[in-house]
């Protein structure tokens, strides 16, 4: 009925996932990002200047003049391609934030869905530490502020790792082999492809150590001795700092390193990170700085950003039996539909109204019959009341 | 913590086995335990299942770590964390022929039967060759039953053919991996690198 990777959200679920977005659009208000909406088709060009491996398989089409078109796969693109061309005039930095799907070619193997939801944050204009922080302080704020607690935000740096790799001394085309290697924490492979190239052993024993001292706590200042190079030290130092910093702002706690956080995305070009929770296996948002990415749209300012899987949360929120909790229960009033102007009172008063037709059988409590002139209403197992409309509505305001 | 093992009909592989148990791990009770059950031991749940569903464990956060083969990886290509070659149960995915067969005479795309379908794409894609890869499990038995004229499955089902198959090429080599879920690898860093702490020295000399 339905194309393959492609699915309907119902009325409960629905009204679940809207309670964590407006939770999340009010906490992105709160830090000054302002909303925007992006068209589903863009350009196939506007998305391709991104040069992201994972536009390859998306879903394209052609306009009446014959223009390529596409489906957005994400929504940084669109955002970097919207500030570029709407903001040029304006100071900076600018914050934007959005709740939208987006779609990718169905692939069930990696548990990823055609049509996904994500809520997401862009800060434009700003290189420094001070931004990575509050990006990564936004994502955690945002994650707590839902309840869910467990959850981890992994640090790491594309710079750290490139130039470790480059102290491999390795030739061009294994490097990239072993870049490739490292995205996907295929270790097996990148012990064979050092060994035929005979990388440069201290550095090769350097890597190894970090990538095991991923995720525990002296991981960092153990990697501190392990740097080699001035790059290595910057890379580790800046790490700290934006650490420093979201620990000031009172989430330390929720923040890891990974040194061996690579991401696929190929627009990434500092720090990056990603959320993980308990009982969910792929990340519940990821992010990172992609200073290159807006001067593909001929405007060279730097940003970072991150998305939240809403799917992904939402399962990490039930997990943590964290669910928003449930929108007030609805009053079913039979004979409602036929006297409209009570279902209206009703609802002025607050109450959720689902008018039935009279003679109709209520499923569930609370319920309000109307028979003739006379009213029964039954809030619950047990507490009933019967009598004149006046005496139902009594009985409402004080339930 | 929880770790899946990939086992088959008989249990955990005899060589997994050996190397559990040299890094302290409880081989023996896995050796005997059936697939799709729950071993406890300590603060550890083994959970010996089908390799496809250690991975889908892996990937859904139900599982920390799994270990299975490195020829599943190919074919499934999962979103997991390759830590550690295991270095037993070595084999090679191969693509055989009957002896004395001629590829590709009376057909423009020769059919292979294999249990890799993906695998035998990638790897014939890669060298600019059609072919028609059949899914089939025994695929070493395809050519005795006319279902195809090659095969690409591991050497050792190769070499148990009924009809004298003769190897073509090796298209990779394979042993057991130690794998890790993308969360696990943040959530449960401590254990795993404990894990791996463990499981390193009772390699040396495999």
């Amino acid at each position: 009925m339905i194309p393959e990777g492609m699915h309907d959200v119902l009325p409960p679920e629905t009204a679940e996932l809207r309670a964590i977005e407006n939770a999340l659009c009010r906490r992105f208000a709160a830090y000054g990002y302002g909303e925007v909406r992006t068209p589903w088709l863009e350009f196939a060009e506007t998305l391709e200047a991104a040069q992201d491996d994972t536009l390859e398989a998306g879903y394209r089409l052609y306009d009446q003049q014959g223009h390529e078109l596409m489906l957005r796969t994400d929504m940084t693109v669109p955002v970097a391609r919207l500030a570029a061309s709407r903001y040029r005039d304006k100071p900076l930095p600018l914050r934007f934030f959005y709740v939208a799907p987006s779609i990718r070619p169905w692939a069930p193997q990696r548990s990823q869905d055609g049509e996904f939801e994500q809520a997401g944050a862009e800060l434009l204009g700003l290189s420094s530490v001070t931004a990575d922080a509050e990006c990564v302080t936004l994502l955690c704020d945002a994650l707590s502020g839902l309840g869910l607690e467990g959850f981890r935000v992994a640090l790491g740096t594309v710079a750290f790792y490139t130039a470790l790799v480059d102290a491999l001394g390795l030739p061009a085309d294994d490097r990239e082999t072993f870049l490739e290697a490292l995205a996907g924490k295929d270790y097996p492979l990148l012990e064979s492809i050092a060994d035929n190239a005979e990388a440069d052993e201290a550095a090769l024993k350097a890597l190894w150590r970090t990538l095991e001292l991923s995720g525990t706590r002296d991981g960092l200042t153990q990697a501190r001795k392990l740097a080699t190079s001035d790059a290595m030290e910057d890379a580790i130092q800046h790490l700290v700092e934006v650490r420093d910093l979201v620990d000031d702002a009172g989430f330390g706690d929720a923040v890891t390193f990974d040194f061996g956080l690579f991401q696929d995305l190929t627009y990434y070009s500092g720090v990056i990170f990603e959320a993980y929770a308990p009982g969910v296996g792929l990340p519940i948002a990821s992010g990172g700085r992609y200073d290159g990415l807006l001067e593909r749209f001929e405007w060279d300012i730097p940003g970072v950003g991150f998305a939240i899987s809403l799917d992904r949360l939402h399962d990490a929120l039930e997990e943590a039996g964290a669910a928003p909790a449930a929108a007030p229960a609805c009053l079913t009033f039979v004979g409602g539909l036929e006297h409209p102007e009570q279902a209206t009172e009703l609802r002025r008063a607050g109450w959720a109204v689902c008018a039935l037709r009279e003679g109709a059988v209520p499923k569930a409590r609370p319920w309000l019959v109307r028979e003739g002139n006379s009213y029964r209403l039954e809030l619950a197992e047990g507490r009933a009341v019967a009598g004149s409309w006046k005496d139902v509505l009594r009985a409402l305001e004080s339930a | 913590m929880r770790l899946g093992v990939a086992t088959a009909d008989g249990g955990a592989p005899a060589g997994l086995v050996d190397v559990l148990e040299a890094a302290g791990l409880p081989g023996e009770v896995l050796r005997a335990a059936p697939t799709a059950s729950l071993v406890i031991a300590g603060d550890t749940t083994w959970v010996p299942a089908a390799g496809a569903d250690v991975l889908a464990g892996c990937m859904r956060g139900a599982l920390d770590a799994g270990i299975v083969g490195k020829d599943l990886l190919l074919e499934e290509e999962p979103d997991v964390y390759e830590l550690l070659d295991l270095g037993v149960c070595r084999d090679a995915i191969v693509y055989a022929m009957p002896r004395g067969m001629t590829p590709g005479r009376s057909r423009s795309r020769p059919r292979v039967a294999t249990p890799y379908p993906r695998v035998a794409r990638r790897h014939f894609g890669a060298t600019g060759r059609q072919v028609e890869a059949i899914a089939f499990g025994a695929a070493a038995l395809a050519p005795a039953l006319g279902i195809a004229e090659g095969v690409l499955d591991l050497r050792s089902r190769v070499e148990l053919a009924p009809l004298d198959l003769e190897v073509r090429e090796e298209v990779a080599t394979v042993s057991l991996r130690l794998v890790a879920g993308r969360a696990a690898h943040t959530l449960r860093a401590p254990e795993l690198a404990a894990l791996l702490e463990r499981l390193r020295p009772s390699l040396e000399g495999i």
